[in-house]
């Protein structure tokens, strides 16, 4: 009894439909001249985001500058009946802004102030389009940070963040981005502006703000997010471990977590990467290592030498070959740029390349790695891995050649079964990225029917007519895009 | 219900659950429901919710009856007690993650696992007599919610039986998941209205390796607040408290308000932040340290406090640098998680039911004037018809809660009436 199946009906309008007709016109009274975007050659740019499997431009893109212009905009969209798909920088990598059942795509990019900021109760109030590094840069120089630091920080925006719960290297020990946000302004398909939440850590009735946060757009347009902000430790220590093979890396993580210490980060790259890493940005990575992790604690300088040197002995026990601790700030910063740039290294090693993002149990990280090991061999693909080990979220890279079909389909089908086998050892086919467009298929790995229209109902909670970005995340007959290809750039 | 009507939903009850597991409530529970059942697993309880739910019957998941039994105003037909459904799942000590059935209380969970050193870290008061269901249902938390968080931080995947007696589940047993919508964060601080939950995940923490308290009197609650917030800028603390002299008094430290701060790390670390806070809070007072069993003493002491003379108590939440202000103005006791922007207040007075309106109006205000709400925690049964348990949310917000609610109990038998806007 597949129920789900016919739960979701894209209320999208078709191509050259009667409902768009003189749409531009009024959309550009609410918006102004500059805010709305009609001609082909400009809409191409924005027929994907990072997940560029499958291609679809918009007929009409909308910038609106205010909240009270996203309103009278969805309010139109609304009267027409004409479903819409919300875009921040179109970064994502699960193509959750592609506009497949929605003609006119919503993009936050001018609402891009921090509105407020108030350090001594730690709160920013940002509009949605914010690019996320600018708000640690407008909070720094009180001594605060905001956490949540994707790969894309200098180009995501807030808003594309809380669609998809965004994480990145620093939230194995800050927490994600649903745990760094407290209040939401979000306009629902109807054109309403409804507050959620606050600047109180406590929730007054249900967790709305939690529901939105990682609904990937499907609750509406959010314009305005009250975020928490964290103050930035004393200290840092960065260290670069060295190890013959990946088995000996995992078993240092887990050995470090085991002890009672939870890092800032631990990052593993494996050969593959370590060899393409080198080659860019000559970080001194030894040329014969199997794996390396990189290791950052934060916290008081006080006792911060301590525990590096014990995750040091830690490491050495499970059989790092050597250790390093960055000197100065310089060198932590050569670190992190190789780790934050690795995906770009690896470009120079094939024409194409596609990023997976999946999750195991920490101690199930050798296990997963040696059938992704299997894997490359049978689908004779290279692969690489570069990775939040501490989170046990792996991100395998599958090298291939685009004008190959064959190889295209191989490395599609390298990368479900890497994800059936993070499932059946307790995973999840998703860490960070979303499922979008891209992982519809494989929900039911995840999830019983029950569970599939449980969730088909939470959505219509905020959008019983199904306009916001229909055909996302919850598999549906009409929403799954058959995958032709593999995603190929995938900045992290 | 009148009598014949418990006797036939008992008389119901026996025929899907054993006769020995449907009984009438004791102790607290008479205030949360007339008959009990105690079912074994999510099955009996999804045959009990079909059963209610054609009927009409109304329930709510009981634990030790303190959460519910302190705000219903009057009881359910049927309480579903999670007596029964009380064990770990999975301990992957190595994965730091564990999963246990909702009826197993806090208390019971962190003695098993602190034996790998490992701990839950949330700490409201009486663990050993808080199920994990109401750990979530109620989104309680304490003193370690400075460093570690609250259950929507912490719980990474959830079961419940929901309407039609469907078994649902979200999330997972890994700490990072953005799979499908988060039904942890649904569940979290729903009081029972969406379902009964049954089994739940959570991501652990370590227990530190060294920990201690300092403590500090101030004679005016805002220098307290103000010092208070000079060090939770300068150190990273693990809980930080400020106590008005009833509370102060009742943990054993009688005379004025107290400052409590809690740090923990290794034995640098430990020397460090003690020397800071000598020097930080010393200035114009008696600092005191507590170490090893003494510091945990005193924070269980602190962790523990019930209001127990209280005849309305309330949980404000605040902007965190306006919390200090709004409780010196009104004048109430209180225990503040200060760096927070949360406070149990409450009073002892005897309050008739105009009384305790104008106070909880009052109350409320300065929790709105400081940017935040206030909900009552408990009130005197003298009292309780007569004032307003939860602070009203945004007219936006309470529509898609009323349409969260009827979607999700369709039948509006999941603990009813007692939650937001009479949801």
């Amino acid at each position: 009894m597949l129920q789900w199946q016919t739960m979701e009906s894209p209320a999208g309008a078709s191509r050259s439909d009667a409902r768009l007709s003189g749409l531009a016109a009024e959309l550009t009274e609410i918006v102004g001249a500059g805010g709305v975007v009609a001609r082909p050659g400009e809409l191409a740019v924005y027929e994907c985001d990072g997940w560029t499997i499958a291609k679809s431009a918009p007929d009409l893109l909308v910038l609106p500058r205010t909240t009270l212009e996203v309103s009278g905009v969805l309010a139109a969209l609304e009267r027409r009946g004409v479903a819409f798909v919300p875009r921040g920088a179109g970064t994502g990598l699960s193509g959750g802004c592609l506009p497949l059942h929605a003609p006119v795509m919503v993009c936050t990019s001018r609402m891009n102030h921090i509105v407020a900021c108030d350090f001594a109760s730690r709160r920013a109030v940002v509009e949605s389009g914010v690019v996320n590094i600018n708000v640690t840069n407008a909070v720094k120089s009180a001594g605060f940070f905001y956490a949540p630091d994707p790969s894309s920080q200098a180009a995501c925006t807030i808003g594309g963040n809380i669609a998809e719960n965004s994480s990145g290297p620093h939230t194995l020990k800050y927490g994600v981005t649903t745990n760094h946000v407290l209040g939401l302004e979000l306009v629902l398909a109807g054109g309403e502006i409804v507050e959620l939440g606050g600047v109180t850590e406590e929730r007054l009735g249900y967790d709305l703000v939690g529901t939105v946060v990682g609904a990937e757009g499907t609750a509406g347009v959010v314009t305005r997010a009250t975020l928490r902000l964290v103050r930035e430790p004393q200290a840092y220590r960065t260290m670069l471990a060295v190890f013959a093979d990946v088995e000996r890396a995992t078993a240092a993580v887990s050995a470090t977590i085991a002890a009672g210490i939870i890092p800032g980060a631990i990052e593993m790259m494996d050969a593959l990467i370590i060899r393409a890493v080198e080659a860019a940005f000559h970080v001194g990575f030894p040329a014969d290592a199997g794996a390396v992790l990189i290791v950052e604690i934060d916290g008081l300088a006080a006792g911060l030498d301590e525990r590096a040197e014990r995750i040091a002995r830690i490491a050495t026990a499970a059989g790092a070959a050597e250790v390093k601790l960055a000197r100065d700030e310089a060198e932590r910063a050569l670190l992190w740029k190789a780790r934050k740039r690795a995906f770009g290294a690896v470009g120079r090693l094939a024409p194409n390349y596609a990023t997976q993002d999946g999750v195991v149990p920490r101690t199930r990280l050798p296990d997963i790695l040696r059938v992704i090991t299997i894997l490359s061999r049978k689908f004779q693909l290279a692969i690489g891995n570069v990775f939040h080990a501490g989170d046990g979220n792996i991100h395998p890279i599958v090298l291939y050649d685009e004008r190959d079909p064959d190889q295209v389909r191989r490395a599609i089908e390298v990368g479900r079964e890497i994800l059936k086998a993070c499932v059946e050892m307790g995973g999840s086919l998703t860490g960070e990225h979303g499922i979008g467009v891209e992982k519809q298929a494989e929900m039911p790995l995840l999830f019983a029917p029950e569970d599939l229209i449980v969730m088909s109902e939470l959505r219509r909670v905020f959008d019983p007519a199904g306009r916001a970005n229909p055909g996302k995340v919850i598999p549906t007959p009409g929403g799954c895009v058959e995958v032709a290809a593999p995603r190929r750039q995938a900045p992290l | 219900m009148n009598d014949a009507q418990s006797d036939k939903v008992e008389n119901a009850l026996r025929r899907l659950l054993d006769a020995n597991r449907v009984r009438r409530p004791q102790d607290h529970e008479a205030g949360v429901a007339a008959i009990v059942a105690e079912p074994r697993d999510a099955d009996e309880i999804a045959e009990i919710v079909r059963y209610c739910e054609a009927e009409k019957i109304a329930l709510a998941p009981l634990g030790a009856a303190r959460t519910l039994g302190q705000i219903r105003r009057a009881p359910t037909s049927l309480g579903v007690s999670l007596a029964r459904m009380a064990r770990v799942v999975s301990y992957e000590p190595e994965d730091m993650t564990v999963i246990a059935e909702a009826g197993m209380t806090l208390g019971a969970l962190n003695s098993r696992l602190a034996g790998q050193a490992q701990r839950l870290p949330l700490d409201p008061r009486a663990p050993e007599a808080t199920i994990l269901g109401a750990l979530i249902g109620a989104a309680h938390s304490g003193p370690l919610r400075h460093s570690e968080g609250t259950p929507r931080d912490l719980l990474i995947g959830i079961r419940f039986v929901g309407r039609a007696g469907r078994l649902v589940h979200g999330g997972g047993r890994v700490v990072k998941n953005v799979a499908g919508y988060d039904l942890m964060k649904v569940m979290t601080g729903s009081f029972g209205t969406i379902g009964i939950i049954t089994e739940t995940a959570f991501k652990l923490r370590p227990i530190p390796e060294g920990y201690t308290i300092a403590l500090a009197p101030f004679a005016r609650a805002a220098d307290a607040f103000g010092r208070a917030r000079e060090i939770n800028d300068a150190l990273p603390l693990v809980h930080l408290e400020v106590l008005s002299p009833a509370v102060a008094a009742s943990v054993g430290y009688p005379g004025a308000f107290r400052l409590v701060a809690g740090f923990a790390g290794n034995a640098r670390e430990l020397e460090y932040q003690r020397e800071q806070l000598g020097e930080k809070l010393a200035a114009l007072n008696a600092v005191e340290f507590a170490d090893g069993p003494r510091a945990l003493e005193v924070y269980e002491r602190v962790r523990d406090f019930e209001f127990a003379s209280a005849s309305l108590a309330a949980r404000m939440a605040a902007a965190p640098a306006e919390l200090g202000g709004s409780l010196e103005a009104l004048g109430v006791e209180f225990l503040a998680h200060a760096g927070c922007g949360v406070a149990e207040i409450f009073t002892s007075n005897e309050l008739d039911s105009t009384r305790a309106h104008e106070t909880v109006s009052r109350w409320r205000s300065a929790a709105r004037a400081a940017r935040g709400h206030l909900r009552l925690l408990a009130a005197a049964w003298t009292i309780r018809a007569h004032v307003e348990f939860f602070d009203q949310p945004s007219a936006g917000e309470l529509k898609l809660m009323r349409r969260l609610k009827s979607t999700f109990d369709p039948a509006g038998i999941f603990n009813p009436g007692c939650f937001v806007g009479g949801l």
